[in-house]
């Protein structure tokens, strides 16, 4: 029998998704100051509607605070999938009210894409936008990427509180309590920050020639974009923007450092090596085999004159892609022409994505492994000898066995993502988009990449905006706690 | 698109470079980029972001020629769809004196540049931009003033004092 949620859970649950919009409010209390001290007064005014609403939201559930706090995994996962859907809801409301989005859906489509680090975007003339208002969605690339979640479980503590951090998709666990882990991830965000904001800053500065707060600002807002794996940018042409090498380079070491696990952050603090680790040796031979792809694509198509051009254009969009990114240095109108191998190179590094309990999105690299040896098991099992014993087992962080139930997690998310990008696929081409642009399209929203060849723009069908945003939730939160808020939504309609 | 007809023709009546090379747009560049590659052309619009001084003496910019540079935005113009634009490359004496590019509140000024068109430039790393040799003012920047929206910011003071009401309730249970 469904049982219906009672009111002790619907509390707890709004106590849970309050607190986590108090500190939405604190984080947009970065863009007011921003657009005070850059004398942008509208886009001020739209904030401090912004901080009301998250704010009034967050006391009112603050205030419906229940007697016991303990958090069980339904909840958790219910809270994830809400939290991922009312903060964009009301984080596009300082969107909308710029004047730079046709309507509340281009806005809230652009605050998702924000969120889970996707980068897809129908924002219109971003060239002049308030610049106040590019550094709103750059943040929310950092709550996003970073996470939420860790944010309030490195200030919160509670009982069950470590089911969010599992719902938001993360399953590193660096320090036998969340909480810590949680510290620790943040720790690493603020490293990597200081020295990508310097870096940044250092070749905008003193080799691209730009003044000294025009730096601060490129640097700042690429860096959030690329050590989160998301794909906005301060400009329309993205990095092509900035016709530099050095520059590519530090986005390119970032992209590095943002498709890497925690776990990964952690061991190479500590001098450990990652090398034997399955997920770095995928990860590595996928990276390798999509760039020799497209390489090869792009070098029988002649569509570079000189192999460095080739090597540097290739090697960038690549490690967009495979990193769930977005960011170009060449215009969606070129990347559409990319056929055969180039399109396919780039069309499977979006899917594959990168390290698990990162801040990309796709498969990920410790399933796609996974997948690769459990297939080799089986066809090892059907070639040997009938009675003969396969000893599964892998290296991650030490060694392990490929246990039955850890193949089948593997295989039912690894198909879900499949099928998701199936979906999109297909609903692109039932609004009249050409296949092979639909599937790009769509494997780009469901795996948080944000690279578009032309499909994305405001004049789409709303069923294909609401589609991909509904692809980014899914895909960025690895659909466990979509279908647990699913699943809660029915229990409340029709549970007795 | 009255304006931005006329701005173009403007151009092409403007400055003896101008009438050698082919007039195109950046949507035809980018639409068919390695049919102009190593040709003359010149390009209407404005330049956006910033400028970039190189130590060889050099500036990159951005011109813009979509439709926001000719109505802009904050100055009565429609949303039409997202920027189009080209990365161009000149001497750093094509800039001098030149008003501050387009940004936020901020029209840039509007130009003719014209130049040599570059299709994945084997010197650079295979970039794509506009090499180019002149550079003719067509309308000068300008900043664009911003009232205080009244009605937002009522509403947003509101809703921070009964958050704040909100949250003191809390507090007190």
């Amino acid at each position: 029998m469904l049982l219906r949620p009672t009111a002790d859970d619907l509390r707890l649950i709004a106590y849970n998704v309050a607190r986590m919009l108090l500190i939405s409010a604190v984080a947009g209390v970065v863009p007011l100051l921003w657009a005070i001290a850059a004398g942008e007064l509208a886009p001020a005014a739209d904030f401090l509607v912004m901080i009301g609403l998250f704010a009034l939201l967050g006391g009112i559930g603050v205030a419906s605070k229940p007697a016991n706090e303990r958090l069980d995994w339904s909840h958790g996962m219910v809270v994830v999938a809400l939290i991922w859907m009312v903060v964009p809801i009301i984080g596009s409301v300082p969107l909308f009210l710029s004047g730079n989005f046709a309507s509340w859906l281009d806005a809230f489509f652009d605050a998702m894409s924000g969120i889970t680090t996707t980068g897809l975007t129908l924002a219109q003339d971003i060239d002049h936008m308030a610049s106040s208002m590019i550094m709103w969605r750059h943040i929310l690339h950092f709550l996003g990427g970073q996470g939420i979640i860790i944010a309030a479980l490195s200030l919160f503590s509670g009982a069950g509180t470590a089911t969010l951090y599992y719902g938001e998709g993360r399953d590193d666990r660096i320090y036998p309590s969340v909480r810590s882990t949680s510290r620790f991830i943040w720790l690493v965000a603020i490293v990597n920050g200081i020295a990508g904001i310097v870096a940044l800053m250092l070749v905008a500065y003193l080799d691209l020639g730009f003044s000294f707060m025009r730096s601060f600002f490129h640097a700042a807002t690429v860096f959030m974009a690329a050590f989160d794996t998301g794909g906005f940018a301060p400009q329309s042409t993205s990095i092509g923007y900035y016709h530099s090498a050095p520059f590519e380079v530090v986005v390119a070491v970032l992209m590095i450092a943002g498709v890497m696990s925690f776990g990964v952050h952690f061991a190479l603090w500590r001098r450990r090596s990652v090398m034997s680790n399955l997920e770095t040796k995928t990860i590595l031979f996928t990276f390798g085999g999509t760039l020799l792809l497209t390489l090869i694509g792009l070098a029988t198509a002649g569509a570079y004159a000189s192999s460095a051009g080739l090597g540097r254009q290739a090697f960038f969009q690549v490690l967009s892609a495979h990193s769930g990114t977005g960011f170009s240095t060449i215009p969606s109108a070129e990347l559409a022409t990319w056929g055969g191998l180039a399109f396919g190179g780039m069309t499977i590094a979006m899917a594959l994505g990168g390290m698990a309990s990162s801040t990309s999105g796709g498969v990920k690299s410790l399933r796609v492994g996974l997948t690769i040896k459990s297939i080799a098991s089986q066809v090892k099992q059907v070639l040997l000898p009938e009675g003969a014993v396969i000893s599964d087992r892998f290296y991650q962080n030490g060694p392990r066995h490929l246990t039955d139930d850890l193949k089948q997690g593997v295989m039912a998310i690894s198909l879900l993502y499949v099928a998701l990008y199936l979906l999109g696929g297909g609903i692109g081409v039932a609004t009249h988009v050409p296949l092979q642009n639909a599937l790009f399209e769509s494997i780009s929203a469901a795996a948080n990449v944000g690279l578009s060849v032309g499909v994305t723009t405001p004049a789409m069908p709303n069923v294909l905006k609401v589609t991909y945003a509904l692809q980014m939730w899914a895909g960025r939160l690895e659909f466990i706690s979509v279908f647990a808020l699913v699943g809660f939504m029915w229990s409340l309609a029709r549970g007795k | 698109m009255r304006v931005a007809t006329l701005l173009f023709f403007a151009a092409l009546l403007i400055g003896p470079p101008a009438m050698a090379a082919e007039s195109v747009s950046a949507t035809m560049l980018l639409q068919s980029p390695q049919e102009f590659d190593g040709q003359q052309v010149t390009v209407v619009g404005e330049l956006i972001g910033d400028y970039g001084y190189r130590d060889d003496g050099t500036v990159w910019t951005q011109l813009n020629d979509d439709p926001y540079a000719f109505n802009p935005l904050r100055d009565g113009g429609r949303l039409l769809g997202g920027n189009v634009g080209i990365g161009i490359h000149g001497a750093v004496g094509l800039f001098d004196g030149i008003d501050p590019p387009g940004r936020y509140n901020r029209v840039g000024p509007l130009v003719s540049a014209t130049g040599t068109w570059r299709y994945h430039d084997p010197d650079r790393g295979g970039e794509t931009y506009l090499e180019v040799d002149s550079l003719h003012i067509m309308r000068a920047g300008h900043r664009l003033s911003e009232s205080v929206p009244t009605t937002t910011l009522v509403l947003g003071t509101v809703l921070v004092i009964a958050a704040a009401g909100a949250l003191l309730l809390a507090r007190r249970r």
